[in-house]
């Protein structure tokens, strides 16, 4: 790592312009890097001859608590940007895992936190964006209101693209009030149980904020409902009653309690290093099987495996420990295969140069390659960003 | 041009007898009469016959047309219900309309993951009524609602007056079944909220039919809400109503809908609908809340005090669903009302950020004032989208042109206070030479080369969303006469 770094430029502009000279006036391949989060997330990145550095690209442009929006540059984490807004009541509706994630790295990541099944993701929050192409073109899409259908929406494009296509400069957002009140209710719940309260809940009236279930013996089900202190308190006694009549023997948390519970969810997440960190995007109904699906194939190459869900959504993180590397390419082959038959997706996030060597970081490629290709040559015709990031689909 | 002319007249008649073929000769139409059910959509100023209509059944049938028009470098256009108000589904001149409203079929309904596919002739009505008994329903509810298709809607990102809630039809689609304009068919989502790349079905839902053709959807339903309520507040002028409307949110409320009508809406919806609105105000704010039921009566209690304190002449509650539906029927039939008190009138859609409400209705007013008209003002009132009604009388010389002038300057206007063009009805052909107040050119050829990666060739629905000196003339800016319209190519009613 030391030996590649040494070679690399790295450019830290701090404002649009800067970062549209910086790509304007250089050729070659270019990192751009915000927090670093997700770096080994898909393919990976050889030896590029530039690191763009976005985190000296931060600050709160403008906040309209009236209008519930605010305009930030990219570079800032969701941290900072958190504080600021917290002095108005409000946040932007969006609690990753990663507190050091930079607003631009989420958007390209495309990742999100359990409160996502309440408020929608980052892509559901971008009202507008403005992002500098590889050529130093500056381009702007949406505008400052939370209801507008004026042209393309360049920041969906973005979403998930892992910068591979621009970078992003500056963002948008549509907020939401801070909850005066939360309330967490956890209980014991193995797989099929925590299948059987997710679906359960989604069908009540109860509109839970977030829906979080961590493998073990037998399985943690943590349940947020989210709103002012009567109706939360009302809605906690009906979850109790409703995960009762399912054979789940919840409680609420103390808030301390409650933070502390949800935070390890996050850091299950993240995973530990030496770790293989796979994310699976299905159907809610489907946690079981693929939980018993995942166990099995870990338990027959002789690999630990935590499975961390956001199971409201059906998004879960698998997690591979201890075991040779070729054990964890079988348990990888196995879960694209059951992901492939149910129609859900997988990425591969963190996992050891050894694992690289055995398998595809992507998978095969879906039905869009092609039109990947084609957009990836409009946006980025010279292949200067993230070379190698979604090999070999473009 | 005469050339090109001539060369899709011989394109579409040869593809004619190819497509009967394919489709069976019912579901290709080349006669006069046939073409000119087609020729608008719900922006009826603008009218062009095609040169054929097809209405594929399949997924593949869609591709084999798509496929005969990129052989021919022919054009087309994707139409659902043809309720669009911007003239997003106009067809080209030559070209050929792909009609779904034969594709009406529901593929698939997953209740306990609360997902249904289905065809994009499917109206957004009928996809809640197809899951009603189950407590689901779909949420983006556009006023056409009864009417429009979901692909429609996936192709203008429809709203409706619940979406500063419940977000638009792009945070209720999962995923879809795309043919793109080299007559590949690709799925875009997937069965998870997360897929690995970009996010295409973000990037298609919007683009107005320019991208591609979804010829399935899946969308996503939600649980009905367990309590629902609505009030209507009276106030003596909209700036008021908008005061209250500032109250709420800055109490952390998140209604359902707020909707705003001015005197002049009210009394075209009253002589339509009889929904009960005050006609002796000058403004009513409808405010609706839902949710769990607890959660959603100290809410609306919240509510009631704060229009209270903003001085509201009068609040009527809606007691029971009945009296809710007649309300929502007055709001959902302001447009079609106007007709009762103004011979035509022209629909506008500019968002402005809410806050600047106040600024922006009086400077609406001297406009109006100084062109002589008259507006009436239905609104969003949530999330500042507005929809003035320029009222005019296409019989008084000169007064159709200044209509349109002032309806062109009001969604300007709504750009220079911050906001945009457009919040729900799209760009189509109607704004498409706005577009350069909101965006500059480098904007606009970023998105355009968006537009090349899917169609490189152009015939997906051109001529629509990007200005074009053709359409525009050769300066962009405030509107002027349309040269097809000088050319004899389009009418205006």
């Amino acid at each position: 790592m030391t030996a590649t770094a040494q070679r690399h430029d790295v450019a830290r502009p701090a404002t649009v312009a800067e970062t549209a000279a910086v790509l304007g006036d250089s050729a070659g391949t270019v990192l751009v890097r915000g927090g670093g989060t997700k770096l080994d997330w898909a393919g990976r990145v050889p030896d590029p001859d530039l690191v763009l550095d976005t985190t000296g690209l931060t600050g709160v442009l403008t906040h309209n608590p009236g209008d519930m929006t605010a305009s930030v540059r990219a570079g800032s984490t969701l941290t900072a940007l958190q504080e600021h807004l917290a002095a108005s009541g409000q946040w932007l509706a969006l609690d990753p895992p990663d507190a050091g994630a930079t607003l631009g790295g989420l958007l390209a990541a495309g990742d999100s936190g359990p409160s996502r099944l309440r408020y929608g993701g980052l892509r559901d929050h971008v009202i507008g964006v403005t992002l500098v192409l590889a050529d130093g073109t500056v381009a702007r899409s949406g505008g400052h209101v939370i209801k507008n259908v004026a042209g393309y929406d360049l920041a969906k494009l973005m979403y998930g693209s892992l910068g591979s296509l621009a970078v992003v400069a500056e963002v948008v957002l549509r907020l939401h009030p801070r909850p005066a009140a939360s309330l967490t209710i956890t209980g014991p719940a193995d797989a099929a149980h925590a299948t059987a309260a997710v679906l359960a809940l989604a069908a009540s009236p109860l509109e839970p904020a977030a829906v979080g279930w961590l493998s073990g013996e037998p399985g943690t089900l943590l349940v947020r409902v989210d709103g002012t202190p009567g109706p939360v308190r009302a809605s906690g006694t009906r979850l109790v009653a409703l995960l009762a009549g399912l054979g789940i023997d919840a409680a609420p948390l103390p808030a301390a309690d409650a933070a502390t519970a949800w935070a390890d969810q996050a850091a299950g997440v993240r995973g530990e290093p030496g770790e293989t960190i796979v994310r699976v995007a299905g159907r809610p109904g489907d946690l079981a099987a693929l939980a018993g699906h995942a166990g099995d194939a870990a338990g027959r190459a002789g690999v630990g495996f935590r499975l961390v869900s956001s199971a409201g959504m059906g998004l879960h993180t698998v997690r591979l420990h201890g075991g040779t590397a070729p054990a964890h390419a079988q348990v990888l082959a196995a879960l694209r295969e059951h992901a492939r038959s149910r129609g859900a997706s997988v990425l591969l996030r963190s996992r050891s140069p050894e694992l690289d060597d055995l398998v595809d970081a992507l998978g095969p490629p879906p039905s869009t390659a092609a039109l990947l290709r084609s957009i990836k040559a409009q946006f980025d015709p010279a292949g200067r960003l993230a070379p190698g990031r979604f090999q070999p689909w473009f | 041009m005469a050339s090109t002319h001539t060369e899709h007249r011989t394109g579409a008649a040869a593809m004619a007898g190819e497509l009967r073929e394919r489709l069976g000769p019912d579901r290709v139409l080349t006669d006069r009469t046939g073409l000119k059910a087609y020729e608008c959509d719900g922006l009826t100023g603008y009218r062009v016959v095609p040169a054929l209509v097809a209405l594929p059944e399949s997924t593949e049938e869609v591709a084999a047309v798509v496929a005969a028009c990129a052989r021919e470098g022919i054009p087309y256009v994707a139409r659902g219900a043809g309720t669009g108000l911007s003239g997003g589904a106009l067809p080209v001149a030559d070209g050929v309309v792909v009609s779904l409203a034969r594709m009406r079929r529901i593929l698939d309904v997953d209740l306990p993951n609360q997902r249904m596919t289905v065809e994009p002739g499917v109206t957004n009505a009928d996809i809640t009524r197809a899951v009603a008994a189950h407590d689901l329903y779909f949420a983006p509810d556009p006023s056409s609602q009864t009417v429009c298709t979901i692909g429609g809607n996936v192709a203008e990102n429809s709203g409706g007056a619940h979406c500063m809630k419940y977000g638009f039809t792009s945070n209720h689609v999962h995923a879809m079944t795309l043919v793109l304009p080299d007559a590949s068919v690709v799925t875009v989502g997937g069965d998870g909220t997360e897929v690995v790349g970009p996010d295409l079905r973000g990037a298609v839902i919007g683009s107005e039919g320019t991208l591609a053709i979804a010829t399935s959807v899946t969308v996503r339903l939600l649980r009905r809400p367990e309590a629902v309520r609505t009030l209507v507040a009276d106030f003596t002028s909209p700036a008021a109503a908008g005061e209250a409307v500032s109250g709420i949110i800055a109490a952390g409320i998140v209604p359902a809908a707020v909707e705003m009508l001015d005197a002049l809406a009210i009394e075209a919806c009253e002589a339509a609908v009889h929904a009960g609105f005050s006609l002796d105000t000058a403004a009513a704010l409808v405010v609706e809340l839902d949710g769990p039921a607890d959660e959603c009566d100290e809410g609306f209690a919240q509510v009631e005090r704060i229009c209270r304190e903003a001085g509201t002449t009068g609040i009527r509650f809606a007691t029971d669903p009945d009296e809710r539906a007649l309300i929502w029927k007055g709001r959902k039939a302001a447009f079609a009302a106007m007709g009762r008190i103004s011979p035509d009138y022209f629909v506008q859609d500019g968002v402005i950020p809410r806050t600047r409400l106040g600024e922006v209705l009086a400077r609406m007013q001297e406009m109006a004032d100084e062109a002589g008209l008259r507006v009436a003002n239905v609104f969003h009132a949530g999330d500042g989208n507005l929809h003035p009604l320029v009222l005019y009388d296409a019989a008084v010389p000169g007064e159709s042109e200044r209509g349109e002038h002032l309806s062109t300057a009001i969604a300007e206007l709504c750009v220079e206070m911050g906001g945009s063009i457009t919040g729900e009805h799209g760009v189509g052909t109607d704004k498409a030479c706005s577009m350069p107040k909101m965006f500059s050119e480098d904007d606009l050829a970023v998105m355009r080369r968006m537009r090349a990666a899917f169609d490189p060739a152009g015939i997906s629905n051109p001529g629509k969303i990007f200005p074009t000196p053709r359409l525009c003339g050769e300066r962009p800016g405030p509107y002027r006469v349309h040269p097809l319209e000088a050319a004899g190519l389009i009418e205006r009613m």
